[in-house]
């Protein structure tokens, strides 16, 4: 037996801890250790490491479980009340684009109309047609922004 | 625990559809149930992570709050205990970057600061009946939990998520978000550090 064997038997052991070996790899450490007293008893050593490991416990104050559970079912209670109040709006939302999209040839004749009525170049009647067609969309985000601070503020 | 809330708590696990679907809905008995499986090894784990039971506790409540955030993106491929760690652990990280915004690549060692052991010490349950077993039971937990307080970090948690929460190794690398190489490598450095420290301490 050579440094080399007893530094693979170290390996091996250490990788046994973790996963299975392969059956080659398990029997070589097992004849190695078998005959060689420092590695079994590094290989002891590794084992009591981990039945420690397993027996390690905490003490958890039952308060904070009780406290956790209140905490949970409040914030449960806050999220489906947010929850409820988003959905009118985005109804609202899905109803405003439905509309949008099936008036909106009638609405761009319309600002097509005006502008020309009052001599307004193109870009300004058009970019006022898009902005009254993302008004809807745009005071839905802002709606969603000041709900989403008001709950982060809360929490 | 009783038996009904434990068979009901078994049988959701083994179906993570209905525990997704429980999730989504924000079910409050499941997750009252959820709270009353996971809440020891949830609190063990966080002890162990941080060393300090009064950031421990915090982050456990955090971290229910943030399944119920959340339930809609759990991944029914995930088992739910690894899902409920990994929101713990970026949790963690999230109050480490807070407290140190230049924090470095191994972020969690920054949690854990010096004091790991002293208080998961203080922490310690005594677990046997007799006072004798009940001293000797604190003496090796003290022991234990001094060495795993020296080891870094990663290497802390690997072990606690290996022989603690008897996770397999793929589960760890999804938990720490580590390649599975790296997890094995961290387990092996923690076993022998681990070895080292409580053989120098029997001496």
């Amino acid at each position: 037996m050579n440094d080399l064997d007893h530094q693979r038997a170290e390996r091996l052991m250490l990788e046994a801890s973790v996963e299975a070996l392969s059956p080659s790899d398990q029997s070589w450490l097992e004849s190695h250790l078998a005959a060689c007293e420092g590695c079994a008893a590094l290989a002891e050593s590794t084992t009591s490491v981990i039945e420690q490991l397993r027996g390690v416990s905490v003490a958890i104050d039952p308060e904070l479980v009780a406290r956790t559970r209140l905490l949970v079912k409040f914030r449960t209670r806050e999220l489906e009340r947010q929850h409820s109040w988003l959905m009118p709006v985005w109804v609202l939302c899905a109803l405003s684009w439905v509309i949008g999209i099936v008036t909106a040839p009638l609405v761009w004749r319309g600002f097509e109309w005006m502008g020309h009525r009052a001599g307004l170049p193109t870009l300004v009647w058009a970019g006022g047609f898009v902005l009254w067609w993302a008004a809807p969309a745009l005071v839905v985000v802002l709606l969603l922004g000041v709900g989403r601070r008001q709950a982060v503020s809360r929490t | 625990m009783g038996a009904t809330t434990c068979f009901f708590v078994n049988s959701m696990a083994s179906e993570p559809q209905e525990l997704a679907r429980g999730l989504r809905r924000r079910d409050p008995e499941l997750l009252d149930r959820l709270i009353e499986q996971y809440h020891y090894r949830l609190f063990r784990y966080l002890m162990y992570l941080t060393g300090r039971r009064e950031t421990a506790e915090d982050l456990f409540q955090e971290t229910w709050i943030r399944v119920i955030e959340r339930g809609h993106q759990y991944d029914v491929r995930w088992k739910f205990e690894a899902w409920l760690f990994s929101i713990a652990r970026h949790l963690t990280i999230d109050l480490v970057r807070k407290k140190s915004p230049l924090a470095g690549a191994d972020e969690l060692d920054e949690a854990s600061g010096t004091s790991v052991s002293r208080e998961a010490v203080e922490a310690a349950l005594p677990m046997s009946r007799s006072p004798v077993e009940l001293i000797a039971n604190r003496e090796e937990s003290e022991r234990v939990a001094s060495a795993l307080g020296g080891l870094p970090a990663a290497h802390r948690e690997v072990l606690l998520l290996r022989f603690q929460e008897d996770m397999a190794l793929e589960e760890i690398a999804q938990v720490t978000g580590a390649p599975l190489s790296t997890v094995k490598s961290r387990l092996y450095r923690g076993l022998e550090a681990m070895r080292d420290r409580l053989e120098g301490m029997k001496q």
